[in-house]
């Protein structure tokens, strides 16, 4: 019976791996292929099934002039939109979340649930309900197709998960640890950021990683709001496609955008296996 | 370093969780108290008997709807927390995890800006009355439970200027053999250190072995103040009678018979307690286990029980018998031979307390 357990549990999660994997396999390989190693037959392994190059990758940096699809600028483009909407929504998040769990709110019939659900209900909303609106703020205030623009547009949708997190990770601060830190003579202040926000490190960064994933992973907003000036990754990795697709540089811009992800996934997997997440203050 | 223990002065105070109510229900009930530099004091009374309430006005983490707090005669009522000079330990253990034993214990210091040789002596200090200087460089978080809350403590005690140090409950999680010496070595902080201490908790006997003085609360109300001794032997209230001593205090329905005396069913029982102006009222007479005697025969304030069980606790005996529908209990030496059936119990007339409303007469 425990053999049996153990196969299936192993069958499974080799089944699970490949299915997980294979597709990055199979990007890195189409990767380094041309026109005819993809169009001709089926073909795996580089050397024996045909001859890698590196024409692929080599298009992702060449300038449009001679023939390639520039996508460093965007690239940099999301690295600064991303790191700096999520690092926003994380400041701004966490104090709004900090208050949320420790004050009581009222105005009206509104009370700190309300006011957090407001937060989250930005997210269940479908986005394309928002492109309008967002459409006509940006061209009011003039920050159409720029970085900044973009920036406000990410802190609105990114905000909301942090403020979620963050909420539900303070609940399960218990109160008696910002009240000892009073009690051991600090203002409300230093309370918060020597003692309760050193101990919701893995808060912030499960809030973190989530705001990240949420903002380079967007395209459709990027994809609205953006036009000539200034382009965000996953557009310009869209408009790679022609009539013929290129399905060399698709899979090498695909793994360059992933790559980000996975890096930032092996951080916080390093911070999660810890386990002081839930148990931060047992 | 200036000397800044103080005497604590409670007037008037009172408090309600829910002041906009109509009708607001009150934590707890008026009250005044003064609590003495340098004394034990121990907050005794049932969970939910507003005990908590009181540490926390105490310590500013709640704002008492009515009333003025005195330390030294000086007004702290609007004074924050973080002004206020008091040490406070939860029931619970609270630590900073992110910071070593070390850190744990320094930082009240250094939130009031002491010197790093101040510091270093104080931890040293607590950290060996506490018997955590082996671990002071190890994070906090690794500690078990009862060591944290040896930190906790060790934050509390670690200021030798505080007003007070406010314990709630703090030995509930620590084991009973610890237990026993933290007390002991609290009392030695009080008595080297002339620190004020006052401590919560519903457990009578770490009340009575702690404290000089025994604060009793029930439903927000102090029901008695006063020196174990006077709790066991005077209890001002059957609730104190009930609450204090193992058992609790025997007590009867009775009618006042006379100036001195009482009825309980047909057995007259004399008192020391003036009846005069309760005559042929329904008081309750009450009376302490430890303090009913065997007697050999019949005579004045004996009562007749019927014995239905004998449990030995290894130094004593508790019989339990019945006398009509009412049951007495009384402790006797472990040595006394039990007779059978029927036997005849003496009440001591300086031993019965007459309580009129649940009121000590």
């Amino acid at each position: 019976m425990s053999k049996l357990y153990t196969f299936l549990k192993y069958f499974f999660i080799t089944f699970w791996t490949v299915f997980v994997v294979a597709p990055f396999l199979w990007a890195v390989s189409t990767s380094f292929k041309d026109f005819q190693s993809v169009n001709s037959k089926v073909t795996y392994i580089p050397w024996l099934d045909f001859e890698p190059t590196l024409e692929g990758w080599r298009v992702l940096i060449k300038s449009p002039a001679k023939g390639g699809v520039d996508i460093v600028e965007p690239y940099f483009n999301s690295i600064f939109v991303t790191c700096t909407a999520s690092l926003i929504s994380i400041v701004l998040g966490t104090l709004a979340a900090y208050a949320l769990s420790r004050f009581t709110f009222k105005a009206g019939f509104v009370r700190n649930n309300d006011i957090t659900f407001f937060f989250i209900s930005q997210r269940i909303m479908p986005p394309i309900v928002l492109s309008i609106p967002f459409f006509i703020f940006l061209s009011t205030i003039g920050l159409l197709d720029s970085l900044l623009g973009l920036v406000v547009v990410y802190i609105v949708l990114l905000m909301p998960i942090a403020v979620w997190i963050m909420v539900d990770f303070f609940n399960r601060v218990p109160k008696e640890l910002d009240e000892t830190a009073l009690i051991d003579g600090c203002n409300p202040y230093q309370a918060f950021y020597k003692v309760v926000l050193p101990n919701s490190i893995p808060g912030l960064i499960v809030a973190g990683m989530f705001c990240i994933i949420f903002g380079w992973i967007d395209f459709f907003f990027a994809f609205i709001l953006t036009f000539t000036e200034v382009q965000l990754l996953p557009v310009k990795v869209v408009a790679l496609n022609s009539s013929i697709t290129p399905w060399w540089s698709l899979s090498a811009s695909a793994l360059v955008s992933v790559a980000p992800l996975i890096i930032v996934a092996f951080i916080v997997e390093r911070y999660l296996s810890k386990g002081n997440l839930s148990g931060a203050l047992k | 370093m200036e000397e800044q223990m103080a005497k604590i002065d409670l007037s008037n105070i009172s408090h309600t969780y829910n002041p906009l109510d109509p009708k607001p229900t009150y934590a707890l009930n008026p009250f005044s108290m003064t609590w003495e530099n340098g004394k034990r004091y121990a907050i005794l009374g049932p969970s939910g008997c507003g005990k908590t309430t009181m540490l926390n006005i105490v310590s500013g983490l709640v704002r008492p709807s009515k009333g003025e707090i005195l330390f030294d005669e000086i007004p702290v009522t609007d004074l924050k927390t973080e002004d206020r000079n008091i040490a406070q330990v939860f029931q619970f253990p609270v630590i900073y995890n992110t910071m070593t034993v070390y850190d744990n214990l320094a930082f009240p210091l250094r939130c009031r800006e002491f010197t790093k040789e101040k510091i270093e002596e104080r931890v040293k200090a607590v950290s060996d009355t506490l018997n955590l200087s082996s671990f002071l460089n190890s994070p906090a978080r690794k500690l078990t439970a009862d060591q944290k809350q040896l930190i906790s403590l060790g934050r509390g005690l670690v200021r030798e200027d505080v007003a007070a140090v406010l314990m709630d409950e703090p030995l509930t999680v620590i084991d009973p053999d610890l237990k026993f010496r933290l007390r002991r070595n609290l009392k030695e902080i009080n008595e080297q250190y002339k620190t004020t201490l006052v401590y919560v908790t519903h457990d009578q006997n770490e009340a009575m072995t702690f404290a000089e003085n025994i604060i009793v609360m029930d439903q927000g109300e102090i029901v008695q103040v006063g020196l174990p001794k006077d709790l066991f032997e005077k209890p001002k209230t059957t609730f104190v009678g009930y609450f204090i001593g193992s058992p609790a205090m025997n007590i009867f329905h009775s009618t006042v018979s006379s100036d001195h005396e009482v009825k309980i069913n047909d057995t007259t029982i004399k008192t020391n307690s003036n009846l005069g102006n309760l005559k042929d009222k329904n008081v309750k007479l009450g009376i302490r286990s430890e303090f009913i005697e065997l007697a050999e025969k019949e005579k004045s304030n004996t009562v007749k029980i019927k014995l239905t069980r004998v449990e030995d606790f290894g130094n004593f005996k508790l019989l339990t018998g019945k006398m009509g529908d009412l049951v007495i209990k009384s402790k006797v030496e472990r040595e006394k031979p039990i007779p059978d059936g029927e036997l005849n119990l003496y009440f001591p007339p300086e031993k019965c307390c007459v309580y009129s409303d649940e009121k000590l007469v």
